[in-house]
């Protein structure tokens, strides 16, 4: 059986590899002078981050008592957290709508199918391409930020959702059946509390993917941190635009924690010990001290 | 009107191939039928084909009872939603033939309560599913099927799990059910609990379908004839 696996897994590396070879042209040299590229644009251009994207900009002139608010990164980063919230919040509730009827444990095929291309469709425009329709449609600005992620997150979430709940244990789902449960209420008291660990987990997942993303609609004028990261590039400024991305970093970093947190409240983990904001920032200190005390 | 609660006829069951001959008869109200037999021919799928889980091969399996609410399941892996507290687990056969309307929250809520008791689990009426043992899992699904109140139970294996003290607690719970003329229909793997509660023996063996009396099968043990 491991022999197999093996076996497999390397023949897929190597079609890979003639395909990534047959990509390049056959001329892997790309790669290494790529590799110094990198490393001189990286020092001479990015590095040192120019942290002044923190600072309150001149004009219009600061009212608030904390400078860093008046900043380009603060309101742009802010802006974009708006716009990954609101954009979140409704796709998901468009696909929790339509991923039950996706699902093809739940509905016949003659509903399950067309619904399961209609998510398809909405996913295969990418997030970028729907902001640019949203731009031409209803103009520049978040607004356009806003739908374009919506859409996007309907398609994207409802294609998790539904292959979720299709991949659940069918003995909740059998047992409200034979009880003469509607399809409803066997989605709404059954199926989604069942998942609720991996729903919150791609709740968050996306919102940290709308984060990220925001900064490529922000490219095409849909506002949010992306846009004035594209005004950096425009004029070269790549230190600059290395500090956003520092930012957007930190951003990540912290919803992932904050995504661990709260799935500690429908998952097993959480039943054994919850996790703290120390010990989740601290984990290694607390466990050598633990340890020690064991001692 | 039929008296009966169940009617099977000429009914083969099985996936690919049939893994009983056909089977027909009738099950009235008041009956405990264990169904017997060893591991992998055909018990659970006998019980998911009368609960119209799974398409009889040929014949039919006709259920005398409500559409709703009239016939409760409890499968093998007892199907509760893990992440749901007891109460909610329960409130969903407490709540299945209710109409809508401001007191359906407290007459749900009352049987809800009502049902735990009767199995020993108020105390954990708020505690998620997944935090509880398999025995304690067993009487909470057990629970479920008394607040639906259905006429016809379809239990698969469980008494599985339950010491005999237990065990009896569970049945105890269960037969005022009975008393009201439902029936339960359960497979069982421990002969001892099923010569117990049974008053009907479904016996699945090579294909073949015996159908006896509790005491005819005692008899035929007795016998010393391998039933």
């Amino acid at each position: 059986m491991k022999l197999r696996l093996f076996v497999i897994i390397g023949a897929l590396s190597l079609f890979a590899l003639s395909l990534l070879s047959e990509l390049a042209g056959g001329d892997w040299g790309r790669f290494g002078g790529g590799l110094s590229n990198l490393v001189v644009f990286f020092t001479e251009s990015m590095w040192p981050p120019d942290w002044s994207v923190l600072e309150a900009r001149s004009y219009p002139v600061c009212q608030a008592r904390l400078e860093i608010t008046c900043s380009i990164g603060y309101i742009g980063m802010v802006e974009t957290l708006k716009i990954a919230f609101v954009s979140t919040i409704l796709g998901f509730l468009g696909a929790i709508l339509l991923s039950p009827l996706a699902a093809r444990n739940l509905q016949s095929v003659w509903v399950s199918i067309p619904v399961r291309v209609l998510l398809s469709a909405v996913r295969s425009l990418p997030s970028l391409i729907w902001a640019i329709l949203f731009v031409i449609v209803i103009g520049f600005g978040p607004l356009s930020g806003v739908l374009a992620m919506t859409f996007y997150t309907i398609g994207y979430l409802g294609k998790l959702q539904y292959e979720t709940f299709e991949g659940m244990n069918n003995g909740p789902i059998e047992a409200g059946r034979a009880m003469g449960l509607s399809s409803t209420a066997i989605t709404t008291n059954i199926v989604i509390p069942e998942n609720s660990n991996h729903l919150l987990s791609q709740l968050i997942f996306m919102f940290e993917y709308n984060v990220r993303h925001g900064t490529v609609i922000g490219i095409v004028g849909a506002g949010g941190i992306g846009y004035h990261i594209n005004n950096y590039l425009k004029f070269l400024q790549y230190d600059k635009v290395f500090a956003l991305l520092i930012l957007i970093f930190v951003v990540v970093i912290v919803i992932d924690l904050i995504s661990f947190f709260a799935r500690s409240f429908v998952n097993e983990q959480g039943d054994v010990r919850r996790p703290t904001w120390l010990n989740l920032l601290l984990k290694g200190n607390v466990e050598k001290k633990a340890g020690k005390a064991a001692k | 009107m039929e008296n009966n609660l169940l009617s099977l006829s000429r009914l083969v069951i099985g996936y690919d191939k049939p893994l009983s001959e056909p089977i027909t008869l009738k099950v009235g109200p008041g009956e405990i039928v264990a169904v017997l037999g060893s591991s992998g021919i055909g018990k659970t799928t006998l019980l998911r084909t009368i609960a119209n889980l799974v398409m009889p091969l040929s014949g039919t399996a006709k259920t005398h009872v409500d559409r709703v609410g009239g016939l409760g399941y409890i499968p093998q892996n007892l199907g509760l939603v893990r992440h749901g507290t007891v109460a909610h687990n329960v409130a969903l056969g407490a709540g299945v033939r209710m109409k809508w309307s401001f007191s359906m929250y407290a007459e749900r809520r009352e049987r809800v309560l009502e049902a735990l008791s009767a199995v020993g689990m108020e105390h954990k009426a708020s505690e998620p599913v997944r935090r509880l043992s398999g025995g304690q899992k067993r009487r909470v699904a057990t629970a479920r099927t008394l607040a639906q109140r259905p006429k016809l139970i379809l239990a698969d294996e469980f008494l599985s799990e339950l010491d005999d003290t237990n065990a009896t607690a569970v049945m105890d719970a269960v037969f005022p059910l009975l008393m009201d003329g439902s029936s339960l229909i359960m497979v069982e793997h421990n002969e001892e609990h099923a010569l117990k509660y049974a008053t009907r023996i479904w016996e699945l063996r090579d294909g073949c379908f015996n159908d006896l009396s509790a005491e005819a099968w005692k008899e035929r043990r007795k016998g010393g004839d391998e039933p």
